[in-house]
């Protein structure tokens, strides 16, 4: 049960925001994860899926059905909202019956078929619970539930993490990532958190300003964006402006360094993508691309510490990580600097 | 200080029903500070009196009427002033909210007088009149109550996660908009009885003779004994309270 999104527009009414020209394939059983800032788009995309927003160009396809014509109530597709929608009305074994009840499925077996569910997202004994009842993750894993239980051709997640504390969104996460490989639904999640995109999904969707930048496995994002806002949306970076000086040669104003510099042509202006564990600390004087500086604002995070690093003639500071924060000079394999035209 | 104004505001609210009270069980009040004598005589009358007894059911029928028109407009009223968004259906909103402070009964009255005095439209005096005049009146009460709701509890939301779940628009509608109002209608109908039991502007422009309500029946006792006065306003007040506990007991509990 396939998801194409093919070359999908939508412009909100009187207005510029909205998206331009998307395409996106999730196959089955896939995770997708859909990022960046806000007003990028991301949340949009999601409601022309579920057919909560309506008037787009381009084709939306799910399991062989273009669904441009389809009311919401006719997608089968599973959505878990940010602030879950709960219904206050009903309570817990209710909310996710729902559905279920709509279809016309007879009252034991539709409750049954709660129950299983709340078993699977561990909330067994929390069936005659009224939601008020609930905390902000039970809730979270009750709409996943609820969303489930139609068996639907799509599961669609937005921001279902962003109203929890710190503590339970990784735990949370985990479960979510489980239960959507047990139940092989091909999912579309949308968020703002880079970390939540890279750790649950298998491909991740940068969306800016209504565009989609890059399509690609977390670890392909991470470590080879496609565009300097990929680079800077994802993970933390330190990226320069440089000229290309020579074959695998660069210019940043602090002297030259190696660094793969692809066909550019000599005298080219590029930009320098280093990510900050990259960057040694002290190395010895024979390094390659060692460079002279000093050490500026220190971050102890526990496991390493992050600091800024003042090299005369850089345009900004470079940010770098290790265990031991470097004292007057830093180094960087080649390999792990990478130009990105724009 | 604040607990002396306090006090003195509630003697000052507080003081005139004592009163009433202590009047309606008074055997006679006439040029003295306090009644003298105790007697139930004036209930008694009250409840053999024809008169304040066809009033009473009058008043019960006008304003059960009221609620069941009101009910059957407000909800859809609401519920489209709600998704009515956009400058239109806030302007809308904000007309109804205001309706009851900016159009006095004494002018909704007149206008009835003049509209349904005509030999096309010969229905002042009516029943019907009545009913639907307290219907207009009240309309608003309910109204805010149910868009304060709606608002409240986001309702847009939970019918945007129904319709995922399958719901057709009226399937949300009856099933998840519908009941999460209950409380809301239950307490805005209360309400709505209690402003239609009391009301007198109104009634006593467009009631006859033979239709009055409660309260247009009631300014005749303050005409004959004080204590028979009394014990008529006792009634209509224990009503309204009764009205006004009920709708805050659903409040809070909501």
């Amino acid at each position: 049960m396939s998801l194409i999104l093919d070359r999908v527009s939508y412009h909100y009414p009187g207005t510029k925001q909205g998206l331009e020209e998307v395409s996106i394939n999730v196959q089955t059983g896939e995770l997708v994860a859909v990022i960046g800032p806000s007003g990028s788009g991301k949340s949009t995309l999601l409601k022309l899926v579920s057919g909560l927003t309506t008037g787009h160009s381009g084709s939306i396809v799910l399991d062989g059905d273009d669904l441009s014509n389809k009311p919401v109530h006719h997608r089968n597709i599973g959505m878990v909202f940010q602030n879950y929608a709960l219904f206050p009305h009903l309570n817990v074994e209710n909310n996710i019956a729902y559905g279920l009840k709509l279809r016309n499925v007879p009252a034991p077996e539709r409750l049954a078929q709660a129950r299983d569910l709340l078993a699977l997202v561990g909330l067994a004994d929390y069936g005659a619970r009224p939601i008020s009842k609930l905390s902000g993750g039970q809730q979270q894993r009750v709409a996943l539930a609820r969303a489930l239980a139609i068996n639907p051709k799509a599961l669609l997640l937005d921001e279902p993490l962003a109203a929890l504390d710190a503590g339970i969104r990784g735990h949370l996460r985990d479960q979510i990532r489980a239960i959507q490989r047990r139940f092989n639904a091909t999912t579309l999640l949308v968020t703002h958190d880079q970390e939540e995109a890279l750790s649950i999904a298998d491909r991740v969707a940068v969306l800016k300003d209504g565009k989609l930048l890059q399509l690609d496995t977390p670890a392909r994002i991470y470590e080879e964006p496609a565009t300097r806002a990929v680079a800077e949306f994802v993970g933390l970076s330190t990226i320069l402006p440089v000229v290309v000086a020579g074959k695998d040669l660069i210019d940043a104003g602090c002297g030259r360094l190696h660094a793969p510099t692809g066909g550019r042509r000599i005298g080219s202006q590029a930009f320098a993508l280093m990510r900050p564990e990259h960057f040694r600390p002290d190395p010895g004087p024979d390094a390659v691309n060692r460079i002279m500086g000093k050490v500026g604002a220190r971050r102890y995070l526990g496991s390493v510490s992050r600091y800024d690093f003042h090299v005369e003639g850089l345009p900004k500071t470079l940010l770098g990580e290790s265990k031991v924060p470097a004292v007057e000079a830093v180094a960087i394999s080649p390999e792990h600097i990478r130009l990105l035209d724009d | 200080m604040v607990r002396g104004i306090s006090l003195a505001y509630g003697v000052y609210l507080l003081l005139p029903i004592a009163l009433l009270v202590l009047g309606s069980f008074g055997n006679s009040w006439t040029n003295s500070l306090l009644p003298s004598g105790l007697t139930g005589q004036w209930y008694r009358d009250l409840w053999i009196d024809p008169s304040f007894r066809k009033a009473f059911t009058t008043s019960l029928i006008v304003a059960l009427s009221a609620c069941a028109i009101n009910t059957v407009i407000s909800i859809p009223l609401a519920y489209s002033l709600y998704h009515g968004a956009g400058r239109r259906g806030s302007v809308a909103a904000k007309i109804v909210s205001a309706m009851p402070v900016a159009v006095p009964t004494i002018t909704l009255g007149f206008g009835y007088i003049i509209v349904f005095n005509t030999e096309t439209t010969p229905w002042l005096g009516t029943l019907p009149l009545l009913v639907a005049a307290h219907a207009v009146h009240t309309l608003p009460y309910l109204t805010n109550t149910l868009l304060s709701d709606l608002r409240h509890l986001d309702l847009g939301r939970l019918e945007r996660a129904a319709a995922t779940l399958g719901a057709s628009t009226w399937q949300q509608f009856g099933g998840i908009v519908i009941p999460n109002l209950r409380q809301s209608l239950f307490s805005g109908l209360v309400m709505v009885a209690a402003i239609s039991v009391g009301e007198f502007g109104l009634s006593n422009l467009l009631t006859s003779f033979q239709n009055r309500t409660y309260p247009v029946v009631l300014l005749q006792a303050f005409y004959g004994a004080t204590g028979f006065a009394c014990a008529a306003t006792v009634i209509l007040l224990l009503l309204a309270s009764a009205s006004a506990l009920i709708s805050s007991t659903v409040v809070k509990k909501s």
